[in-house]
């Protein structure tokens, strides 16, 4: 899609995060899919207020509320006939579609094939877990055949839509794929789709942890991933493996693996994003018969629906003058309809049964979760108090870079805490501060206060969350340090790097 | 299980490392400083340059021939440069860590990770055998795969910890 650029002003993630609580399952793939568009959308320069996402119904359509941007949580499966309204009657703003497999596929399918072949300048992201999860666990459209369910006890006997296929079927001019487990992955798929103009289609592999949690293992799994995946890269031979050992060869029109020291490079399919007969056969690669295509299958420039028509009503606005919508109306044939007594229709007053499933549902959630090692039981369980985290050096928020920077010399520290007059904390000052802002362009440190060389309003932890919350942090935005605080808002300690990489490394050593 | 185990049968080339900023021998602190920022990297190794860099040989061609003499992090602008007046002019041969250790891309992730314990490094430069400049382990490339492999326990997180819904939402 296009990109509106705004000059003067530059946004940080923080801008596109909204104040609503966030209603998605605990281990929920979206959470991931959800923290890469917030970082990714300062990078794109499109101005929140020209930013717009629109859902239909499902968990993933929840997204619009998470977003601090205009968005619409729209009608079940309808969100891309609303999109395309609005991408006409406002084609600066920069529109997401946010679906998933059954919202889009099924009872949205019409819709999602129609702003796909119309090349509707939206970004259209399919959140695929291969089941119905908001309505508890009933096999989707992308569900495989043989899938047990609430809804398919014996099996499901449908055979799955392929969303690529799909896609492809309707002439998409950007067809990608990523997975909600491969953050930086996602992250440059989302911006890819991001900066083409016309509809870009992006299917993302997405975990349901409560009624799907195996679907996607193979392909999340970090020890096998690269057996299991094919990175994209238009110009490049098509090679995979963890030890980038296999490729993908064309026997006649059929795909097939073969080992790299087995065959000659050239004969080593290279990718072409602007192929269209390449993306039809990387889409019908299947996994496990095949690795996952993932990355951009298909990009290519066509006009967008919105410019198009925008032209033709120009064109014919030039040749015969600005339309007259009331003499349009009074030139057909008119009648008056005339008010009659309304008999109203009786009601039995009933209210909707409870039907128990809400505790059923609960159950689902309470169930003991399946301990897959002891080691992830440490990531969950374990608090950051037992990190041991060291005690925060800090400074007055009017100290200067001068007493800064002595200060954080002689405790040995890569970070220092800055905090008001009633010790809370209110910014932090990294060594990266001092490489990126201080060092050899400050004259004189001891004129400058620290405030004005600060990040403000750092994000902060407590004590008792548990050490996976700081592991997201500091995988999510590459946080070296994290300050923890206490209720009131004082600093109470910071960990490293490699105070979260040293405790893990020893935890259950004994074993 | 633990971490110890994973990280044994981790190769580095299997991790997603960081990127470095580079200088040939003999740039001033100034330069290095520019060179770091414009790249944005905390990193930046030193070289001696046996050609010079744009001769058409390709960018595989140039590292290869650039050896690594030295290494030069935003802990050595804190802790000799930003407060040590005239600093900025001399060249970051001066500042340095001269004939740094560093680590092949067959090595262990546990390899890396004992060996920066041991010298308490933050930054190990990843170089193959034939001298080509790959990368720089560090602990974030250990967080980015623990993220990677944990991804329901790391990656799917509520992005406020103290705001969720008691409730579980459902239709």
């Amino acid at each position: 899609m296009s990109t509106t650029a705004t000059d003067e002003i530059t946004l940080t993630r923080k801008d596109f995060v909204s104040d609503q609580t966030v209603r998605w399952c605990p281990g929920c793939g979206d959470y991931s899919i959800l923290a890469q568009m917030q970082r990714i959308l300062p990078d794109t320069g499109v101005a929140k207020e020209k930013t717009v996402f629109i859902s239909g119904i499902g968990c993933a359509s929840r997204f619009p509320y998470y977003m601090n941007t205009y968005g619409i949580h729209s009608i079940h499966g309808r969100a891309p006939a609303l999109a395309t309204g609005l991408a006409i009657a406002n084609p600066d703003l920069t529109i997401w579609v946010i679906t998933g497999d059954g919202d889009g596929l099924s009872i949205g399918g019409n819709h999602l094939l129609h702003a796909i072949r119309r090349n509707v300048n939206l970004n259209i992201v399919l959140f695929n877990n291969r089941i119905y999860g908001l309505t508890k666990g009933q096999y989707s459209p992308t569900s495989r055949p043989g899938t047990v369910t609430k809804s398919s006890p014996m099996g499901s006997v449908e055979q799955p839509l392929n969303p690529i296929a799909v896609a492809m079927a309707a002439e998409a001019t950007f067809v990608a794929r990523s997975i909600d487990s491969h953050p930086q992955h996602l992250a440059a798929t989302l911006k890819r789709a991001a900066e083409h103009r016309g509809a870009s289609f992006l299917e993302i592999y997405q975990n349901c942890v409560i009624f799907n949690p195996n679907e996607w293992t193979d392909l999340s799994d970090r020890k096998n991933r690269d057996d299991s995946i094919l990175y994209l890269e238009h110009g490049k031979h098509m090679i995979f493996g963890k030890n980038r050992d296999k490729g993908i060869r064309l026997n006649g029109f059929t795909p097939e693996v073969v080992a790299l020291d087995e065959v000659d490079l050239d004969e080593i399919l290279v990718h072409d994003a602007t192929s269209k007969p390449l993306a039809s056969i990387l889409g019908s690669m299947e996994f496990p018969d095949y690795p996952a295509a993932m990355g951009v299958i298909r990009d290519v420039r066509k006009p967008d629906y919105a410019g198009e028509l925008i032209g033709q009503v120009e064109t014919a606005q030039a040749q015969r003058g600005a339309g007259d919508l009331n003499q349009l109306y009074l030139a057909a044939d008119l009648w008056t309809v005339e008010e009659r007594e309304i008999t109203s229709v009786a009601s039995d007053g009933d209210g909707m049964p409870i039907t128990g499933l809400d505790e059923e549902y609960i159950d689902e959630m309470d169930k003991p979760e399946e301990v897959l090692s002891d080691f992830q039981d440490v990531l969950v369980t374990n608090t950051l108090a037992e990190l041991r985290p060291k005690v925060p050096i800090t400074v007055g928020k009017r100290s200067s870079l001068a007493r800064t920077v002595r200060q954080m010399n002689q405790h040995n520290i890569g970070c220092m805490l800055v905090t008001d007059e009633e010790n809370r904390l209110v910014g932090i000052f990294t060594e990266w501060d001092v490489l990126n802002r201080v060092a050899g362009l400050v004259d004189d440190l001891t004129q400058e206060t620290i405030t004005d060389y600060m990040t403000a309003d750092p994000l902060t932890l407590k004590e008792d969350l548990p050490i996976a919350q700081a592991l997201n942090l500091m995988s999510i935005h590459g946080f070296r340090h994290l300050p923890l605080v206490d209720d009131g808002g004082q600093p109470t300690g910071i960990i490293s790097f490699r105070d979260v990489v040293g405790y893990l490394n020893e935890a259950l050593e004994e074993k | 299980m633990n971490l110890q185990t994973d990280l044994k049968s981790e190769h580095i080339s299997h991790l997603v490392v960081s990127g470095f900023a580079q200088v040939p021998l003999g740039t001033s602190v100034r330069d290095t400083l520019a060179r770091m920022r414009a790249d944005r990297r905390v990193v930046c190794l030193v070289v001696e340059e046996g050609a010079a860099a744009g001769a058409g040989d390709g960018q595989e061609e140039d590292s290869r021939q650039a050896r690594l003499v030295g290494i030069f992090t935003e802990r050595d602008v804190m802790r000799k440069v930003v407060d040590v007046p005239g600093m900025l002019e001399k060249p970051v041969d001066e500042v340095m860590t001269t004939d740094p250790i560093t680590i092949g891309p067959d090595a262990s992730a546990a390899d890396a990770l004992r060996l920066m314990e041991l010298n308490h490094f933050r930054n190990l430069p990843i170089v193959d055998g034939s001298g080509r400049l790959l990368g720089i382990m560090s602990h974030q490339a250990i967080i980015d795969y623990l993220a990677d492999r944990y991804p329901v326990e790391v990656l799917n997180r509520p992005i406020d910890p103290e705001r969720f819904p008691r409730k579980a939402e459902g239709g």
